[in-house]
């Protein structure tokens, strides 16, 4: 499953091959050309981006998330119309493969909440190779292997959450292994089989506490969600007493409504993914695309995702500051997978298991 | 009022592959009255739904004044609406949206005609149909005998060259049934139209028709006058059909047959004369005598024929006319009797019949 | 046309059957290698079927009782105010299974529902009710279809004849025995429709299940569908073989429904005037009054009041208190380009598909059961095929099908006209055909024999006489198509999106506030433009004067 520096090539010759339209596509001078704009670098050509005036991203944030984020870039950009396309990252990644294959190519900007396609979709020849400036502000293994694919747009994490009212002080959990106390019985809740999230935690405490970690969490009868808000929302109203999968952006968004819920970063660690964005190739406003891409992976893009409460995604630039709680991204300690071919090859794995844990 | 004839040829109707209407001929002519008669089932509104064109033929010709709205060969098929004729359907068809005068003018307006001839020519049909008053009322406030005028009306008003009646009368009670029995028949005279009628009720189609065709299992079993149907029911089918008959089966007696009458003898040993007209039988052989055919007497009537002993086992009265049961020949023959000299139970008759009244019938 | 029509359902089907049977990569299109791998690997999910046909079940039998008692006590009884209740039994239709759904999981959830948050302070244990529960998700499910057995079952007992049942009280049988021994065995073949279709509506539901089933690892078929197709990578043959014998399953209850149907005799609206008359309940009004009442409670008052409510809430609890109301939900929901774009686009897509669907349905109606074409019997069991197949699998084929179709509709409204216009052909036909099958065929006969030709036929007689089923049908056409859900989700593109879909995902993916702001800025444009359409409607039609 390894992504050999030579199967890329040959994938991504072989795209060019099948593409003819790319033989004029000055992707290659486009690289040379660097120019700075507003407070950030970019490889775009800003004034032909301006003419092409659009911009069409596909996301699996929720529709306010995404709202957010267009509006701040049409905010910079304002002859650049936007409009986009949301659905679970699953069904999202369905979508455009479906549209690929039957050559409709209608995306400028794909972002993807879980690696695994990311790394299909590279495969596939999907990305658009596009060496933005503002990845030298990002560490290495914050890139695609090889550089130029996708770019690591944000960092989500999660640790764990309980109810105040419904737990008592003596029963709150501290550690990773305090999930599975018997007592928390009907009462916890995680993300379903569709969340990247969900997967690298999986993946991390396996590897953390082994693999009957999770069969024995499966004695809880957990409840799966799709995403961030419901966890919280069912947690803040006492539906479910703790949460095993409560990624920090939406513990803060519910605390500030009033919620009487309580944030836990087990010593161990905190799972965490990013996201992932890039230029999708034979994109209808190629530089447009890449003027996006730039501004979203700039430090001034990266504000928008970290400090924005409905997105709230920890950058990883190095010059980054500090989230709105004021703590940094380098103040939890985060696990990444450190072998993402591994990592990606494991989510038949994991499907199979939490599908079954699930109930499904 | 334009008449025009109806000729229709081997007509055959099929729904998919249930044969409805087998082969069937007859011809209405000018400003004739013809009833198509038979039980539910017959074919007698699917013949009746072929002329009007509702009812797609497999096979055959319909001409109507003379020129083709149906053949199969070669193929002409009119639409119903170019055929020039009119029809009552059996559920009055009565449109619920529109007024008694726009159900009415319907037909007129359809053929554009100016405003003042529309609104003289309903109010006359409204009048003859006796609505006068009710042509601004909505359609779905009438009864059903107000309902069934409109659809006369509606049906006549733009003088068809033929008019079809497809059980008119056959949602309405008895007395309404009745009465408008004899209007509608004033209203044939009147008006002056060919038409064909459907029904499976014989008073009804005795009364209003010239010519009756009794029809079974899509073929036509007899055609004749409603004086020849009733008196001379050409086969078992009919004679049961028109009701009130006696049947008496025999065997023939070819040698005892002269002047043209027909004899059998029953199981008994009665002897029967009776008419053949054009009908053959075998050796064995069926006689229809319609119950009030039959005399009762106390005497031997002054007949060398059909006058045999016989006993009243039972009188039943019924106003108009008194039914006997008679014992006769090891059986019971009914008798219809309007005599006023009333016969008593038990006592010892004659009972007699002219040898025209007994019909020999092909099974 | 029929054929085109036809071809409009059986296009996708294909693509969807083909899927089902792609044994290779899941995500490869088309497949890599066919087999049979993904039907028989299906015993996995017995549990799944399990739950599914106990949630139909249960809510059929529910929503019929409903449908019936409402149907039996507006149409055959004196209750007070029947004429209002019968008009105001299209509420629940209105109000959808999704608000109903979203309503009731904040009233009757084990923990924050309204009901048990009360039971607790007035010093209860646990829970009164739960609503996730199997049994809460068909009572959902029942209330709001069953105002659709109301509609079916009321029709029946309008056309049954009064007398029959003044005779049996005329012998000295009490009302109620009146109604056990006459009213329910009259009626009997037409209930039995209404259970079939219902069951077989059930069997395809998907809002109910998912918002109220998935909080206790509650799947049914379709919600299991849905994530299977959600998960990357999405495992299309899977759902799709899934869906295909859901749809089996549905086939054989249409065909059942079909049976029960052609065997009565449906003419009502002869040329015969007939007025059902009601019988009079005496004292036992009162009772049934509260019936009613009781039932659009529930179904209606109760739903819509709790998503108003929590729609103004930071963080909905039962107990109102100052600091926690807002209005930022319904900042936020108008700031979306989801509910900005989306709402005028789908009450434009309701529109047309309202106005295109009533003629094209029309047509087909009296294309299938007035024209005697030969075939007419198989283009309508084919029309019927979306009805049994689950709108976001009928989705999938439409997506692969319309995607490789040469003329560019993909990724735009025209997509989603037609995904409406094929989905909602069953609706239609239905709705209208119900009207045409009610009209004595000798009406139009009888237009003919006057000589009228086919056109001034249909304008002057048969249009007139299918008005109010045409009314009907746009009307629910409308509606149905400004809250689909399953078919949009995957069909919109990036600049022709719809409302429904964005309401789903801000479920998942917000909070039940902003949901329920959404939910009810719908429901409220929906009233405005229906209020907007019937005002120039009755101002453009002169009254036809009597």
């Amino acid at each position: 499953m390894t992504v050999s520096r030579r199967t890329f090539l040959k994938t991504g010759a072989l795209a060019a091959a099948a593409a003819p339209i790319l033989a004029r596509a000055p992707f290659v001078s486009a690289q040379a050309r660097v120019t700075k704009v507003l407070d950030f670098q970019t490889g775009a050509d800003v004034a032909k981006a301006e003419q092409e005036g659009e911009i069409i991203y596909y996301g699996h944030d929720g529709e306010a998330g995404i709202a957010v984020l267009l509006d701040s870039f049409k905010k910079d950009f304002p002859k650049i119309k936007t409009s986009y396309v949301r659905l679970q990252t699953g069904a999202l990644y369905a979508k455009i493969t479906a549209e690929r294959s039957a050559n409709r190519f209608g995306v400028d900007v794909l972002q993807l909440s879980d690696i695994s396609p990311a790394i299909d979709f590279q495969k596939k020849g999907g990305w658009e190779k596009h060496v933005s400036p503002e990845y030298a502000g990002y560490k290495a293994e914050h890139q695609s292997t090889p550089v130029g694919y996708y770019g690591w747009g944000g960092v989500s994490f999660a640790g764990i959450s309980y109810n105040r009212g419904k737990v008592k002080p003596e029963q709150a959990p501290k550690a990773w292994k305090d999930i599975l106390n018997p007592a928390f019985k009907d009462g916890v809740s995680a993300k379903l089989a569709t969340s990247g999230m969900q997967h690298a935690q999986w993946y991390m405490l396996r590897k953390l506490y082994g693999n009957d970690f999770w069969p024995e969490f499966a004695k809880q009868r957990p409840k799966g969600f799709d995403a961030r808000a419901q966890l919280f929302d069912r947690l803040s109203k006492g539906d479910d007493r703790m949460c095993v999968l409560a990624e920090y952006a939406g513990y803060t968004l519910f605390q500030e409504k009033g919620a009487d819920i309580e944030f836990v970063a087990p010593a161990d660690g905190l799972p965490a993914i990013s996201l992932y964005i890039g230029v999708v190739n034979r994109a209808p406003h190629p530089e447009a695309a890449k003027l996006f891409v730039d501004w979203a992976l700039s430090k001034r893009g990266q504000m928008v995702y970290q400090n924005q409460k409905i997105l709230l995604y920890g950058s990883l630039r190095a010059d980054a500051g500090p989230m709105p709680t004021g703590k940094r991204l380098a103040d939890f300690k985060l696990l990444f997978p450190s072998d993402w071919n591994d990592f990606a090859a494991s989510h038949t794995a994991f499907v199979k298991e939490w599908n079954a844990m699930m109930g499904l | 009022m334009s008449r025009a004839s109806i000729d229709v040829r081997d007509l055959v109707v099929r729904y998919g592959t249930v044969e409805a209407v087998r082969g069937v001929s007859f011809t209405v002519a000018a400003g004739e009255h013809l009833t198509l008669l038979g039980p539910s089932g017959c074919g007698k509104t699917t013949t009746l739904r072929a002329i009007a064109g509702l009812e797609r033929p497999a096979s055959g010709e319909i001409r109507i004044g003379g020129r083709a709205v149906f053949s199969s060969a070669p193929s002409v098929n009119v639409p119903a609406e170019r055929r020039g004729l009119s029809m009552v359907f059996q559920s009055y068809a009565i449109w619920p949206h529109m007024t008694v005068f726009d159900n009415v003018a319907y037909g007129l307006r359809v053929r554009k005609l100016p405003q003042e001839e529309i609104a003289t020519r309903v109010r006359e049909a409204l009048e003859l149909v006796q609505l006068g008053a009710l042509g601004m009322r909505s359609a779905s406030k009438l009864s059903g005998g107000q309902q069934q005028r409109v659809a006369l009306a509606r049906a006549f008003v733009f003088s068809p060259s033929v008019l079809l009646f497809d059980e008119p009368l056959s949602n309405l009670d008895a007395k309404l049934r009745a009465e408008m029995r004899v209007e509608l028949k004033e209203l044939q005279r009147r008006l002056d139209i060919t038409s064909v009628y459907v029904t499976h009720d014989l008073e009804e189609a005795l009364a209003i028709s010239d010519r009756i065709v009794v029809m079974r299992d899509g073929a036509i079993e007899q055609v004749g006058t409603p004086g020849e149907i009733y008196d001379r029911p050409r086969n078992t089918f009919v004679a049961d059909f028109i009701g009130s008959a006696n049947l008496i089966r025999g065997r023939r007696r070819p040698d005892l047959e002269r002047d043209g009458l027909v004899v059998i003898e029953t199981a008994g040993g009665a002897l029967v004369h009776g008419t053949a007209d054009d009908r053959r039988s075998g050796a064995e052989a069926l006689m229809a005598v319609r119950t009030v055919r039959l005399r009762l007497e106390r005497v031997r009537p002054a007949t060398n024929v059909n006058a045999w002993p016989a006993r009243i086992r039972q009188r039943v009265f019924q106003g108009d006319f008194t039914q006997y049961h008679v014992d006769w020949d090891g059986r019971q023959l009914i008798v219809r009797s309007a005599a006023p000299d009333p016969l008593a139970e038990g006592d010892d008759v004659f009972v007699s019949a002219e040898p025209r009244h007994c019909v020999l019938l092909e099974e | 046309m029929g054929g085109a029509a036809a071809v409009l359902v059986l296009y996708p089907i294909a693509y969807l059957i083909q899927a089902s049977l792609s044994v290779g990569d899941p995500q490869a299109r088309p497949p890599e290698a066919y087999g049979l791998a993904n039907y028989t690997g299906l015993g996995r999910y017995a549990h799944i079927f399990g739950n599914t046909l106990l949630v139909a079940g249960v809510a059929t039998v529910m929503a019929v009782v409903f449908g019936f008692a409402m149907a039996w006590i507006l149409s055959r009884t004196n209750v007070p105010g029947r004429v209002a209740f019968e008009q105001l039994m299209a509420l629940p239709y209105y109000v959808t299974p999704l608000m109903g759904a979203l309503a009731w999981a904040l009233i009757g959830a084990p923990q924050s529902g309204f009901v048990n948050q009360v039971w607790r302070a007035l010093g209860g244990d646990g829970h009164l009710i739960d609503v996730n529960t199997p049994w809460g998700i068909a009572w959902v499910m029942a209330l709001f279809e069953g105002a659709v057995a109301f509609v079916m079952i009321g029709a029946v007992m309008k056309s049954m004849d009064p007398s029959m049942e003044e005779a049996s009280q005329v012998l000295g049988a009490g009302r109620m025995r009146t109604m056990l021994r006459i009213t329910l065995p009259l009626v009997l073949p037409g209930v039995l429709g209404a259970t079939v279709f219902v069951f077989a509506e059930m069997l395809g539901s998907f809002s109910a299940a998912l918002v109220l089933g998935l909080p206790n690892r509650f799947y049914v078929v379709t919600t299991a569908m849905y994530q299977l197709v959600s998960q990357y990578p999405p495992r299309f043959p899977t759902a799709a073989a899934m869906g295909v014998s859901l749809f089996a399953l549905m086939f054989v209850m249409i065909w059942i429904y079909r049976r029960i149907v052609s065997k009565g005799s449906y003419v009502t609206i002869t040329g015969k005037a007939f007025r059902p008359r009601v019988m009079d309940v005496g004292r036992l009004r009162w009772p049934l009054l509260s019936i009613c009442i009781g039932y659009l409670g529930v179904a209606v008052i109760l739903p819509v009041l709790t998503i108003t409510y929590a729609s103004f809430q930071r963080l909905t609890s039962v107990w109102p208190r100052l600091d926690n109301f807002t209005l930022a939900n319904y900042r936020t929901a108008l700031s979306l380009d989801a509910v900005r774009s989306a709402l005028g686009n789908s009450l434009l897509l309701g529109l047309a598909t309202a106005s295109i669907g009533v003629v094209l349905m029309g047509f087909l109606s009296w294309l299938i059961y007035r024209s005697r074409l030969p075939g007419a019997g198989v283009i309508e069991y084919v029309l019927m095929f979306p009805q049994a197949v689950p709108r976001l699998v009928f989705a999938f084929g439409m997506l692969w099908a319309w995607l490789v179709f040469p003329i560019p509709i993909y990724g735009t409204l025209w997509l989603l006209l037609i995904a409406y216009l094929t989905v909602f052909l069953p609706l239609g036909l239905r709705t209208i055909s119900g009207v045409i099958l009610q009209i004595d065929r000798a009406l139009e006969e009888s237009a003919q024999m006057c000589g009228a030709t086919w056109g001034y036929r249909l304008r002057t007689v048969t249009m007139p006489l299918l008005k109010p089923g045409l009314v009907a049908a746009w009307l629910l056409l409308f509606i149905a198509s400004v809250r689909e859900l399953g078919a949009s989700i995957l069909l919109m593109g990036p600049k022709a999106k719809v409302i429904t879909p964005a309401i789903v995902e801000s479920w998942f993916s917000t909070s039940s506030e902003l949901t329920a702001a959404m939910a009810l800025l719908q429901t409220l444009a929906v009233a405005a433009a229906l209020a907007i359409l019937f005002t120039v409607a009755r101002r453009a039609t002169q009254p036809v004067g009597e």
